[in-house]
């Protein structure tokens, strides 16, 4: 009991966020509950974000109804490797990579051989709402498929690592770079067994990790220390978390971004209640830091300023950035 | 922000204050028992009166009754005689029997009883009374007595009631000389009050005689007098032997006035004997009682007992269900346990009432991991969704019914007992638990389920316990209470304690 009590107060001591107060004070204030099919249905956040010129990967086609499924040869023909999605699937479910062809046939990451009727028949599915959220129909996304820059390949069990910012009205909160290992089946889900890593928001290196709730310092997979690592195009990926909030308004968001070798950092989507674990990585709260924004949006409004991208990207990282890496 | 906070906290007060207010006005004014194990004295006097009739005259007996306007409430009242024609009227103030007959013979018993219980008293009418009288004429040496004493008693006194006080107190005194005139050597009881009510008369001050029965079953009784006076606004009573003020709590006024109690033509030897005797009975029975026999209704102020007993067992059991709500909310937002939505493990809780909670608990359990390993096996032929819960449903369907007959054949009459409800709920637990291993994985959908388990079982056990649904629904306001915190709970934003655990590693630096 008393050990509890000690707990509590170095969390609020150190102004960790509970669920409690990130429902009340931050999803439920900032977040509007009719915006939300915006962030839950990956083809609307996408329509979205290449209307306001956001970088996303590329979207080749929307598969709506059974009759559509025949436009797929269509739609892929110039491409060689593609990703089939369901727009409001959940945790990764249903997602089809296909890496490549061969002789007429399609060729997943892990080199099974799929023929374009057994494509065809998980569309289908992904119409019915096999994998959507309580089984509404559905519609399957066909877009371009993200090559993780090598940089990961030491600290990353196959999947594509993501990195994930949270925004607080278009201000960088707290950055995290989740990794798949084998437990999550290569899918960067931490609830699944992914690790995640905080990354300093100032310069993009990264800083210690959290697994199961632990802090840790090696991928369990790859043995490889996973702090000390410099992500590429760091300032690319602020500017892109900060405009996310114009993509959808939702004031407190996580912003899930993949960094591509070719394209450099993408949006993959939005979450409009993003999960508390980024403060273990980064052995930091966030409230510091959303109070912080939310006094300087104070200071903002009663001057009558709004910042531009780039001015609330240079708030956070000269507020909350240069932080040095624990173990 | 601040607005809103504001706005909160002025609801949550009032939701509080009313609440709290309403449940205190039925406890306290209106004397609804706090539990249902509150009883009360019920008190049966019984009068008996023995005469000798004359023979060949008519009979007429009339006798004194209780006055039904204090602050007994009279439950059932009963005349008994052979032969005899009863009415009963009011003479001024009092109540009245008569009793006649047009001839009898021998030895006469009459008997007259009456039930009262003192909870459950009607708001009495106010009062009136005479506030002023005419001094009794008097002459010689008792007026100069009667002088020297008020002047003595005026001194003494501040107002009315001390007054009278002090006036029977001198008349006690049997030293004093005065008063040995006055008494003239007689130092019965009547004799007292007539020269109380000489002096007191004196000063203008009115006096009248009460007669008493004390509600005390271990000695017999016989009417005790007492005096009392009305100030203006409410009688005041004393006690002739001592001039202490206030009636006790336990004494019946039976009639008021000079007049003796029974007044007898056509017989002799008139003897009445009191017997009195306490019987004990359930607050909640009397009060109902009450209701019956009375155009009082006390239970109005508790309205759910106007409906028809089998609907009141019904919401018995709804009323809790907010009971129940409270305890998930706070397992969820205050514990921070996991559960299959609010409303789930409540309805989880109310089959468990039909189940028994250990036989709930295995057969939840039994059922739900069989259901699961059926949806599990299900992944592998990949089905659609709804189809594949709807072959879940169905097995869970049939699973019920073989666990049915089985414990039918092994005479286990438990198993019978999932009815109806029970086997909706499990069967929508199911699905609700497959789309959550749909959308959170296996290890979620098992620690959701075993959380709902225990949110369920809690809400049980506070939901059953007795003492608590009788509370609630007789004193429904309570609920508002309940609202209340569930507001502030809308607001309350510190750890869950499963988060303290979760961020442990961030506390320790």
């Amino acid at each position: 009991m008393f050990g509890l009590i000690e707990t509590w107060r170095a969390l609020e001591a150190k102004g960790v966020m509970g669920i409690n107060r990130r429902n009340a004070d931050y999803v439920l204030m900032y977040n509007e509950r009719s915006l939300y099919p915006l962030v839950d249905d990956k083809i609307l956040t996408k329509q979205r974000a290449i209307e306001a010129g956001i970088l996303v990967p590329e979207m080749y086609g929307v598969i709506e109804t059974e009759k559509d499924i025949e436009k797929l040869q269509d739609i892929v023909k110039d491409h060689q490797d593609f990703v089939i999605k369901p727009a409001q699937g959940a945790g990764g479910d249903g997602i089809l990579v296909i890496a490549g062809r061969f002789e007429g046939h399609y060729k997943t990451v892990s080199g099974k051989i799929l023929t374009h009727e057994e494509i065809e028949h998980h569309i289908s599915n992904i119409l019915t709402g096999l994998y959507s959220l309580g089984g509404h129909r559905d519609r399957a996304l066909i877009e371009y498929r993200v090559k993780p820059d090598p940089i990961f390949k030491s600290i990353s069990y196959e999947g594509v690592p993501d990195i994930r910012i949270i925004v607080l009205m278009g201000y960088p909160l707290m950055a995290m770079l989740r990794l798949p290992t084998r437990q999550s089946g290569g899918k960067a889900n931490l609830h699944q067994g992914a690790i995640g890593v905080g990354v300093d928001l100032a310069t993009g290196i990264t800083l210690g990790g959290t697994w199961h709730n632990k802090k840790i310092t090696k991928h369990p997979d790859t043995n490889n220390a996973v702090n000390g690592i410099r992500l590429p195009s760091w300032s690319g990926f602020m500017r892109l978390a900060a405009d996310a909030y114009h993509l959808c308004n939702l004031g407190y968001i996580g912003v899930d971004m993949v960094l591509d070798q070719n394209k450099g950092p993408l949006i993959l989507e939005l979450n409009a209640r993003p999960g508390l674990n980024i403060q273990i990585a980064n052995n930091c709260g966030l409230l510091p830091r959303a109070r912080a924004v939310e006094r300087h949006l104070e200071t903002l409004r009663e001057k009558g300023i709004q910042e531009t991208v780039e001015e609330r990207v240079r708030f956070s990282q000269e507020r909350f950035g240069h932080v040095t890496s624990h173990d | 922000m601040r607005a809103l906070s504001l706005h909160l906290k002025i609801l949550i007060s009032l939701l509080v204050v009313l609440g709290v207010s309403v449940t205190a006005y039925q406890i306290f004014v209106l004397g609804i028992p706090i539990t249902e194990d509150v009883i009360d004295d019920l008190w049966n006097i019984e009068a008996k009166i023995e005469f000798q009739a004359n023979p060949g005259v008519p009979v007429k007996l009339q006798m004194y009754v209780p006055p039904l306007d204090q602050d007994f409430v009279s439950l059932n009242e009963s005349f008994i005689s052979n032969n005899y024609g009863v009415s009963v009227n009011q003479v001024n103030g009092n109540r009245r029997v008569t009793w006649s007959a047009r001839r009898a013979n021998g030895k006469q018993t009459l008997y007259y009883r009456l039930v009262v219980t003192k909870r459950y008293s009607a708001e009495q009418s106010k009062p009136t009374g005479p506030v002023f009288r005419e001094p009794i004429p008097i002459e010689g040496p008792e007026k100069i007595a009667v002088e020297a004493l008020l002047s003595s008693i005026r001194q003494h006194s501040a107002d009315i009631e001390t007054f009278i006080s002090e006036a029977i107190k001198r008349v006690n005194n049997h030293n004093d000389d005065n008063v040995k005139i006055l008494l003239g050597g007689d130092t019965s009881i009547q004799n007292k009050a007539r020269v109380i009510e000489l002096i007191l008369s004196m000063a203008h001050v009115p006096m009248e005689r009460v007669h008493t029965i004390r509600l005390n079953a271990d000695q017999p009784q016989t009417p005790e007098l007492w005096l009392r006076s009305f100030n203006g606004n409410r009688w005041l009573f004393f006690n002739p032997q001592t001039g202490a003020q206030g009636l006790p709590n336990d004494r019946l006024i039976w009639w008021a006035g000079d007049e003796p109690l029974i007044n007898l033509e056509g017989g002799r030897n008139p003897k009445v004997t009191f017997t009195l005797s306490s019987s004990e009975l359930n607050a909640i029975r009397l009060a109902k009682m009450i209701d019956e026999n009375t155009e009082a209704n006390i239970l109005k102020y508790s309205p759910l007992y106007d409906l028809p007993l089998q609907t009141q067992q019904l919401y018995q059991i709804i009323l809790m269900i907010p009971v129940g709500v409270l305890v998930i909310l706070i397992l969820r937002n205050l514990i921070g346990i996991d559960t299959l939505g609010t409303f789930t493990p409540v309805l989880i809780a109310l089959a468990f009432r039909e189940t028994q909670i250990s036989y709930g608990i295995i057969l939840f359990t039994l059922i739900t991991a069989l259901g699961l390993a059926l949806r599990s096996y299900l992944e592998h032929l990949k089905l659609q969704m709804l189809p594949r819960l709807s072959v879940v449903l169905t097995f869970v369907v049939a699973l019920i019914a073989t666990i049915s007959l089985f414990s039918h054949k092994l005479g286990l009459e438990r198993g019978l007992s999932v009815s109806l409800f029970p086997m909706v709920i499990l069967t929508m637990t199911i699905e609700r638990l497959s789309i959550t291993w749909e959308e959170r994985g296996g290890g979620h959908a098992f620690k959701v389920g075993i959380g709902t388990l225990i949110a369920a079982s809690l809400a049980y056990l506070l939901m059953n316990i007795r003492e608590l649904a009788y509370f609630i629904f007789t004193f429904p306001s309570v609920l508002l209470l309940i609202v209340a915190f569930m507001l502030a709970m809308g607001r309350y934003r510190g750890y869950r304690l499963t988060e303290l655990f979760r961020f442990k590693a961030l506390a320790k630096d």
